[in-house]
This record gives C-alpha cells, sequence and structure tokens, in this order.
C-alpha cells in the first residue's frame, strides 16, 4: 500500500529531479558546445579545467561573499525586525504585511526598479547624492559595487521572510519563562541573550538552512541586474553563463552545476549532523 | 520466491534494489544527450530543393530589432496575402540578441521545437555555421532567384564563409555619433560630428561648461555591445581586438586607444560611462554626445526635448578618415528544420529582403535598407538621418574576428573595457590578460572546427 501511493510520486521526483541530475553529471564529463550535436568525452577535463583555471577562485570566492553576505543579513535584519514588529503598538499588522510583501514579488520586477534606483545617472539614489554635493558610486559597472548592489536587494527582498518567521518562534516562546526570568530581575537585553536567543534556535536553524540553500541558487535578482555577471558570478550563475550565454560550454557549465550541487549536499549534511546538536527543541 | 514489491514492507534491500534500478534506467537515458560518435558533415550539396513544397506553416522567431514588431507584423500580413498557403507564425523569442540566441542553442540541444526562421546576431551566426546548426542559402538563393547583387556588399559578405552564403541582411547597423545640436551651437561648436577623436577631445571641455550637461560624450554601456564600439577607438589609432585569427588587443596601438578611452573619464574627466543605454542617458540630456546603434535612431528622436545630430564615428591619429565596424541582425534558416519549412521560409525571407519591404523595414526602426535599389526617398524626407547612416557605409569595416567570430569574447571585452573605464585598471596588464583569455577561446572552441 505504501509503495502504492509513494510510486507516483516517487517517479516523479525521479524523473524531475534524479534523472536531470544523472544527466547532469553525465553531460559534464563531455567537451560540449550547446546547440552542436555532437561532442567528445573529456573525463573530467572540466573538473580539472575549473579548479586549475581563474575561475574557481573568483567563482568560488564571490559565492562565498554573496551567500555570507545574504544569509547573515537577512537574517540579523530579520531578526531586529521580527523584534521590533512582537512589540504592541499601533500598525504592526501593517509594518508586518510591508515587510513581507517584498518577497512574495517578482525578483525580476524587484530587479527592474532596484536598477531604476542604483543608476549612477538619473537614479533616485544618485539624485539624493547629488542633493548632498556627492556624486553616485558606478553601481553598476564596478564589479565590486555590482556585488554590494545585489546583495542589499536581495536582502532587502528576502529579510521578511527570515522577520515573519522570527516573529512566529518570538510568539511562540514559553512566557512562563520569560516572566520567571524578569521575576528574577533580568532586564531585556540579558532575557533576549540568555532566554530568547537560545529558545529560538530551532527557527535559527531552519532559517540557516533554508536561506543558505536559497542564497546559493539565487538567481533572478543576478541576471536582471548584473546580466554579464561581471563581479556577481555566483556557482549558479557562471553555471548559467558558461552554458546558456556567451561561452556556450555546455560540458564544463555542467561541471560547475555539479560542484554547486556537492557543496550544497555537504553544507546540508553538516549543518543535520553538527549544528543541530547546539539546537535546543524545548 | 518472488516478492510483490507493491505489497511487500520496505525493508532496507528493497529501498536500496528500487534505488539502484532507478538509477540504473536514468543512467542509461542519460545517454541520449549529444552524439559522442564522430560522423560526417553535411554537404551543402546534399540540399536540393528540387520538388519541395513550402510548408503550410513555418515559426519565425525575433527579437524584433528596433522594435519592429510592428513593421514585422506588417511584412508578414503582405506576404501572407501574397502567399494565402502559407502562414508565417511570429514569435518573440527574446528582449536582445543573447535572449533569442540561448533560446535558439537550447531548442537546438533539446532537438525540438526550432523555428525555420531566425535573427541572428553578427556574433553569433558564426557559432551556428560552426555547430552546423544553419544551412548554407545558395542553393534556395539559386533557386528562388533572390538577387544577390543587389543587396549591399559589405551587408551581405559579413555572412559569406567557406565559399558560402550562410544569412542575408535584415536589421543591419552600424554605430551612429549622436550629438545634442543645441548644446554644440551654445559652446560654439560647428553643427557637425568631430573628424577624429583628437578633434573631440579638443572641443569637449567647451562642451562640457557651455552645455550644463553631466558629461560632454557618453560612452557606451559596456554591458551591451562594448567590444562592438570600441572597435572605431582601436582602428582610429591603427589598432584592433584581432588582425585575421592573431589577438592583437594588446598592440602598443590598441593600448593607446583604450588609454585615450580612460583618460577621457579619468585624466579628463569629459566622458562617463553609461550603466546601461547610453542612447537613453543621451536622450535624456545627461550627455552631449553619444555613440549608438543606427536602430536607435527613431526611438531618440522620439524621445529627445532637443535637436539631435548624428554623424560619421570620429577617426583616430592612425586613421584620418572615419572608421566605423557593421554590426546587428540577419536571418538564417536552420538545419533541424523539414525541407518544406525551409523553402517557405526563405520565399519569406526572399520577401522580407525585398526593396520596398527593406525600406519600410529601415523607415520602422533606422536600420539601413540592405539592398541598394530601395527607395528611400520617402523614408529620407521624414527621417533624414538615416541618410548619414547608408553613406557611412562607404567607411565600414569588417568587423575583427576575435570579436564577431570567438564565442564569449565580446563578453571577455565588455570586461576588459569595465575594467579600464570604471575601475582605472592599468590598460596594459588588462589588455595582455584579455589577449590569454582570448587566444584560449580560440584555441580551444574554434580552431579544432575551421577547416584546414
Amino acid at each position: 500500500m505504501f509503495l502504492a501511493l509513494a510510486l507516483p510520486n516517487l517517479a516523479l521526483i525521479a524523473t524531475f529531479t534524479y534523472l536531470p541530475l544523472i544527466n547532469n553529471i553525465y553531460y559534464s564529463t563531455l567537451d560540449w558546445t550547446l546547440g552542436a550535436a555532437s561532442a567528445t568525452v573529456v573525463g573530467l577535463d572540466n573538473y580539472v579545467a575549473f579548479f586549475t583555471g581563474p575561475d574557481a577562485g573568483r567563482v568560488l570566492g564571490t559565492t562565498a561573499v554573496f551567500t555570507v553576505a545574504t544569509v547573515g543579513g537577512s537574517m540579523i535584519l530579520g531578526l531586529l525586525v521580527a523584534l521590533a514588529l512582537n512589540t504592541k503598538v499601533r500598525g504592526t499588522t501593517f509594518a508586518r504585511s510591508a515587510v513581507f510583501a517584498p518577497y512574495v514579488l517578482s525578483g525580476v520586477g524587484v530587479g527592474l526598479v532596484w536598477l531604476f534606483i542604483f543608476d549612477p545617472g538619473y537614479g533616485v539614489l544618485a539624485w539624493l547624492l547629488r542633493g548632498i554635493g556627492q556624486q553616485s558610486p558606478q553601481w553598476i559597472n564596478d564589479p565590486q559595487l555590482s556585488l554590494a548592489m545585489v546583495i542589499l536587494v536581495y536582502v532587502w527582498k528576502n529579510l521578511g521572510y527570515c522577520a515573519v518567521v522570527f516573529l512566529a518562534g518570538l510568539q511562540s516562546l514559553p512566557k512562563d519563562v520569560m516572566e520567571a526570568a524578569s521575576l528574577d530581575g533580568a532586564n531585556d537585553v540579558r532575557r533576549f541573550i540568555s532566554m530568547s536567543l537560545p529558545l529560538l534556535s530551532p527557527t535559527t536553524f531552519f532559517l540557516l538552512i533554508t536561506t543558505m540553500l536559497s542564497s546559493l541558487q539565487a538567481f533572478d535578482l543576478i541576471r536582471i541586474m548584473t546580466p554579464l555577471g561581471n563581479g556577481t558570478s555566483t556557482l549558479i550563475y557562471e553555471a548559467y553563463l558558461q552554458a546558456f550565454g556567451a561561452y556556450n560550454r555546455a560540458g564544463y557549465s555542467a561541471s560547475v552545476s555539479v560542484i554547486l550541487f556537492a557543496i550544497l549536499l555537504i553544507i546540508t549534511v553538516v549543518q543535520l549532523r553538527f549544528v543541530e546538536k547546539k539546537v535546543h527543541y524545548s | 520466491m518472488a516478492r510483490n514489491i507493491l505489497t511487500s514492507p520496505v525493508d532496507r534491500r528493497l529501498f536500496l534494489s528500487l534505488a539502484g534500478a532507478g538509477a540504473g534506467a536514468a543512467a542509461l537515458t542519460a545517454c541520449g544527450g549529444p552524439s559522442t560518435s564522430t560522423g560526417a558533415k553535411p554537404s551543402a550539396a546534399a540540399l536540393d530543393f528540387d520538388g519541395v513544397k513550402p510548408a503550410a506553416s513555418f515559426d519565425f522567431w525575433s527579437n524584433h530589432p528596433g522594435k519592429s514588431q510592428d513593421v514585422e507584423k506588417s511584412m508578414i500580413d503582405k506576404f501572407q496575402a501574397k502567399y494565402p498557403d502559407i502562414k508565417v507564425n511570429l514569435v518573440t523569442a527574446g528582449a536582445n540578441y543573447e535572449e533569442i540566441a540561448q533560446k535558439f542553442q537550447t531548442a537546438q540541444a533539446a532537438k525540438s521545437g526550432l523555428p525555420a526562421l531566425v535573427v541572428l546576431s553578427d556574433v553569433w551566426w558564426f557559432r551556428y555555421y560552426l555547430n552546423e546548426s544553419i544551412i548554407p542559402l545558395d542553393s534556395l538563393i539559386k533557386q528562388l532567384d533572390v538577387k544577390l547583387g543587389d543587396f549591399r556588399s559589405s551587408l551581405v559578405d559579413d555572412y559569406k564563409y567557406d565559399g558560402q552564403q550562410w544569412a542575408l541582411p535584415y536589421g543591419r547597423s552600424t554605430p551612429l555619433f549622436y550629438y545634442n545640436k543645441d548644446h554644440f551651437a551654445a559652446a560654439g561648436l560647428p553643427d557637425r560630428a568631430p573628424a577624429t577623436w583628437q578633434e573631440f577631445a579638443g572641443w569637449a571641455p567647451k562642451l562640457k561648461a557651455a552645455s550644463g550637461a553631466k558629461y560632454a560624450f557618453m560612452h557606451p554601456a559596456l554591458a551591451g555591445y562594448a567590444g562592438w564600439t570600441l572597435q572605431n577607438n582601436l582602428w582610429g589609432e591603427g589598432g584592433a581586438w584581432s588582425k585575421g585569427w592573431d589577438i592583437t588587443c594588446d598592440s602598443p596601438e590598441s593600448v593607446a586607444a583604450l588609454q585615450a578611452a580612460q583618460d577621457s573619464v579619468y585624466k579628463d574627466g569629459w566622458a562617463g560611462v553609461s550603466s546601461k543605454e547610453s542612447a537613453d542617458d543621451f536622450a535624456a540630456g545627461l550627455a552631449s554626445a553619444t555613440l549608438s546603434s543606427t536602430g536607435s535612431l527613431i526611438g531618440i528622436l522620439k524621445s529627445a526635448s532637443f535637436n539631435v545630430g548624428v554623424g560619421f564615428l570620429p577617426g583616430g591619429s592612425k586613421a584620418k578618415t572615419q572608421v566605423c565596424p557593421t554590426g546587428g541582425a540577419g536571418l538564417g534558416i536552420p538545419s533541424g528544420v523539414t525541407r518544406e519549412e525551409q523553402l517557405a521560409a526563405a520565399m519569406f525571407l526572399q520577401f522580407v529582403t525585398e526593396p520596398e519591404n527593406t525600406a519600410e523595414f529601415s523607415a520602422a526602426t533606422g536600420y539601413m535598407p540592405t539592398r541598394t535599389s530601395a527607395d528611400m526617398t520617402a523614408v529620407l524626407a521624414k527621417t533624414p538621418q538615416i541618410k548619414t547612416a547608408m553613406d557611412q557605409l562607404a567607411v565600414t569595416r569588417v568587423q575583427d574576428n576575435a570579436r564577431a567570430f570567438l564565442p564569449g569574447a565580446d563578453q571577455e571585452m565588455a570586461k576588459a573595457a569595465a575594467k579600464i573605464l570604471t575601475q582605472q585598471g592599468d590598460v596594459k596588464a588588462t589588455m595582455a590578460e584579455l589577449k590569454t583569455t582570448l587566444e584560449g577561446i580560440y584555441t580551444k572552441d574554434v580552431k579544432p572546427k575551421l577547416k584546414a
């Protein structure tokens, strides 16, 4: 009975998840130009080319900076926003909706609007800076600033998700324990550090896994805001650029995707085996 | 004894067996990608359309260059009125040349959903040729009696390789020098484009002081086609991205040209670098002059609130006459569709490149008429600036191989230009690095596929 119910789903997962994954591993062993009918088997040459060429340091570095900054930024700011939203003041319902709204917006639309804001020529930010006698930085043309720009927008878009999940966590904290801490003389900061944060650890752990996985797979904002990937070429965007951008190196791109898959797998296993031990579930 | 897997409890062994079977099946299907066996290339001689009847319908993939969707629909209506048995399905297959190329390459890899006619840009058609994704048009040109001799030779010859014609010109452009006539007048400058970049460097301080614009000149957006327009700067100083297949971007002449461009931004401070589209920056009054495609002409004329002047691209210290690359898009016929569809597409291709239709297309977009016999009188009466683009064809040069034929080279050139023009990177070192990259692309991706 179990299998009768599970098999259709297993078939779908096998067809749309595992089959492409295995296909991709196979393609990563080919020297294949996208669009060409034939390819040459090259074994592990694509992996060797990635790790021995200039791409590895650049792409892995960009991926690390982007992931740490977006995960850290979204979670820290999300927690701060959640703390603010957890207070009983007028307008919190509207504020919660406003904070969460960017998360459900299309990444393409968000990217286009923010591009106008950041435009050094006639963007809102440039206009504001001119008002105080400053020139706008070259957000779009300078690779380092491009990365900063995409990180800022990504954090803005996703912190609402962290805020709402943290808010749910904060509201489910046991009130009796918090009141006992207050009676024992713990002030707000002390209660937050010694009580709330440890009790929020399941929420933090959940967010750490989900935001890290989604950051490593972030694509739409990078594609729209920096189509060349100049300074913003994370592993997933490099895989896209190599196959579907100007280069058409489908085999090499597949090897970059496999490397990303391996990294995602390792991170998930490490988090489940080691980080989870620090989590307090009760 | 056989087990019924639908009713048996799932133990570790059964689970592993199922997983193994699934993985094995998946591994087998993984072999359905590109062929890894070597085979003979199809030869042009095999493309015989004798006795073939045109298909009843076919797909035409376009990115509507120069906002040409309406004029494309109009031409399709006229074609269908002339050939009621053939239906043309116009498909928006991308917002630019890169997106349409991406969709086409993906369809090619999937071996399904291919169009019978596709827009292909100057940097993509050669890749399609290398990948055998498009057919040579020679037999179709002969069978349909396409007047190849009436096409502007500099535009049609761009698609000749290995003695065959691989596409026909469609939305063909060159860059143009756009200038704000009001700003030039305010600065007491002549109402014309500069003859050389050195002349413009002399004008720029006056222009910046008198116009009130942020920049005297806006370099085109690097994420666009920096490799295309910078050929003008390189050629003017006697440099080039490449000469033949030799990469020459690090030659003293090339370095000098790009150093001058960098100086215009940092040392002299009269030029800026567009973030998205220099034509928009120019039309918004942010700069007094810029370079942009002829395909931007109609858009600039519509959106600018000042008098727009256009001129030839300036020359340089080595090239005293103006030097300009050709560019834009042609139309090609994919190899992966039926002969019937190819024939129908060729008939449409012949139709849209007929003199009256290329004139109509030119009027709607600003792209150049591709036929010498196209009657442009009405078009030029309405938009006289198009004449400048047509006249500039006399000083055009075929693009450098490195830019037009190396996969990803345009992107690498844009990145190098960004380093020079927006991060004040060392020009010589940046060009040396670019040379290594371009030579790597040539050696790995192009040289093995070229015929000896």
